[in-house]
């Protein structure tokens, strides 16, 4: 009886082991030791941010010019897509320390950057790579 | 400026060196009570004291005019090792008196090990190989870290400005803090060489669960919890770098080894690491402080006299003073994920449908996505004897539990709220319930006392 107990013990150990790992994907994990050599051997061709941007891989291009064109100091209305939730979460993060605000605060802003909205097809601004800037 | 195209080894290895000396000044602080326990535990409870201390020196540096840098960090961190040192003096490490392993001991030892060791090495290149990315990281643990970076400074905007509604302004600030001062020891912002405290903080974790179910129960326990925690892909994979899940894990390990030792007599020595892992606990996620005061009212149940109060005291006290200190940083801030009018008698028909709902979802995804974990484990209780640590296995529905009640006055859809956060938190949850389920099998014998020495 006790030996039964013990590899019923066992055997349940074993499932559980067996139902944690298995959201394990094997190819994502190869790419990424393959990345992780990347980075470690400084491969020119790797970037850090590539899966920070898997939902738009142009839209980290934009950020780095809007940063290159602002002072730290800068409120930065930015009007990105509101889907994924991500085009904000980005713009925030890229922009720091500049204070960075929705459109709801455009008032606020010194510097406006458009990118792929409706409202950065109005006139003025320049074009910057992937969209527009207005400062004020 | 962010690290797109830097080679990562420099960098990585001046976090790796800040890790180290934070987990050194964690060491000397922490020596007097944990004498006695096993060099894991000690290795997990300097990591964890190491980083308190770390984020202390930051917000003392901050307060000066100069810039924190490496250099400024490892003093303050040299003179807080120092000040430990000095009140510890005297008494060597206690000798833990260990019965030699079989052969076959030996042998399944190495196995776990082994996998775990694999298992987090998976964890650790994942970790690493990329920035780190997660929604929460962008939005708040990592953006908070970023800002107080490069402004030198903690901007009052960071609670006040309406623009970062989403921010969760309420939220405690350990891992925004320790990222800063990692960057402030490397001299930059490098997003992927900062999360290396992400498999930091699941090696402290795992080391913490098979020292002490070494101690407290058997070495084959203890490499098997370990082993089983380590396999927690939900927790341990690359899209929670960033967030406080994984940190947070190893706080609650902590605290339950702390209460599991309590349970059986306090000493000075518990009681020390149960104020440590409650302030941890707290520091890193609100859900820590529910845990600690959780694991409070179990030991309120099976402790008597003195060592009920002091035991209670050491968990609840530190947390309630963190987020006392919290409050006088930040100010009052509304809980934007809750809707508390929801509790005001006006609307409280409203919440039986509303738990009514969140529950069913838990049961679903129960029944979907854990049927079989949920079964194996229901087998494993049915057929193991009672172990140290059953005392603390009501702490982990009363948990969820507490989950689901808060799921019910989201002031969001509770189905998108909970499908958004519910695995990854009620996962971090799991690292301790390994802990209490290698308790079981074995009653202790081990000659170690809970409160060593």
């Amino acid at each position: 009886m006790e030996r039964a107990k013990r590899a019923l013990a066992g055997l349940s150990l074993v499932v559980l082991a067996v139902s944690l790992v298995s959201p394990l994907d094997r190819d994502g994990t190869a790419a990424r030791f393959r990345r992780f050599a990347a980075a470690v051997s400084g491969d020119p061709a790797y970037r850090s941010d590539r899966m920070s941007f898997w939902f738009d891989p142009d839209y980290a291009a934009f950020l780095d010019d809007v940063r290159r064109r602002t002072p730290e100091s800068a409120t930065v209305a930015v009007l990105v897509p509101r889907r994924p939730d991500l085009y904000k979460y980005q713009a925030y993060y890229r922009l720091a320390p500049r204070r960075v605000v929705e459109e709801r605060w455009i008032g606020e802003a010194d510097v406006v950057a458009t990118y792929h909205t409706e409202t950065g097809r109005g006139p003025g601004g320049i074009e910057i790579i992937g969209g527009r800037l207005w400062t004020r | 400026m962010d690290a797109v195209s830097r080679v990562l080894g420099p960098d990585l290895l001046r976090v790796a060196v800040a890790l180290a000396t934070s987990t050194g000044a964690g060491a000397c602080v922490s020596r007097k009570w944990t004498r006695g326990l096993s060099r894991r535990e000690r290795f997990a409870w300097s990591a964890a004291a190491g980083l308190l201390v770390q984020a202390a020196v930051l917000l003392l540096l901050l307060a000066f005019p100069a810039r924190p840098d490496a250099v400024r960090i490892l003093l303050g961190e040299a003179a807080v090792a120092l000040t430990g040192l000095v009140l510890s003096r005297g008494g060597g490490a206690g000798a833990l008196s260990r019965r030699p392993a079989s052969a076959r001991e030996k042998a399944a030892i190495v196995l776990l090990a082994a996998l775990a060791a694999a298992a987090w090495l998976v964890f650790f290149v994942g970790a690493l190989a990329d920035g780190m990315y997660a929604t929460d990281y962008l939005a708040f643990w990592g953006y908070k870290g970023k800002i107080v970076f490069l402004t030198g400074e903690v901007p009052l905007r960071l609670f006040r400005d309406p623009a970062l509604y989403f921010a969760h302004r309420e939220y405690p600030l350990l891992v925004s803090f320790t990222l800063a001062a990692l960057a402030f020891f490397l001299g930059n912002w490098n997003d992927q060489a900062l999360a290396l405290l992400y498999p930091f903080a699941a090696l402290a974790t795992l080391l913490a669960i098979s020292g002490f179910l070494a101690r407290r129960v058997s070495r084959v326990a203890g490499a098997g919890a370990a082993a089983l925690a380590s396999l927690c892909v939900f927790l341990y994979r690359p899209a929670n770098a960033g967030t406080a899940e994984i940190p947070f894990a190893l706080g609650l390990v902590l605290a339950s080894s702390a209460a599991i030792d309590a349970l059986e007599g306090g000493t000075a020595s518990v009681t020390a690491r149960l104020v440590l892992a409650s302030l941890f606990g707290a520091s890193l996620k609100q859900e820590g402080t529910l845990f600690v005061f959780l694991l409070a009212v179990v030991l309120a149940l099976h402790l008597r006299g003195r060592a009920r109060l002091v035991s209670c005291a050491a968990l609840v006290l530190p947390a309630s003073l963190h987020w006392i200190a919290l409050y006088l940083l930040r100010g009052n801030q509304t809980r934007r994920d809750f809707d508390f009018t929801l509790f005001e008698p006006r609307r409280w028909l409203e919440l039986p449908a509303l738990f009514a709902q969140v529950v069913g979802r838990f049961l679903s995804i129960g029944a979907h996505e854990a049927l079989l974990p949920l079964l194996a484990v229901a087998v494993y209780l049915l057929v193991t004897r009672r172990g140290i640590a059953d005392a603390l296995l009501p702490v982990f529905p009363a948990q969820v539990l507490f989950y689901a009640v808060a799921f019910s006055v989201s002031s969001f859809d509770p189905m998108y709220a909970i499908d958004g956060a519910f695995r990854r938190i009620a996962m971090s949850l799991f690292p301790a319930f390994a802990l209490v389920l290698g308790a079981r099998p074995a009653s202790p014998t081990r000659a170690a006392s809970p409160g060593s020495i």
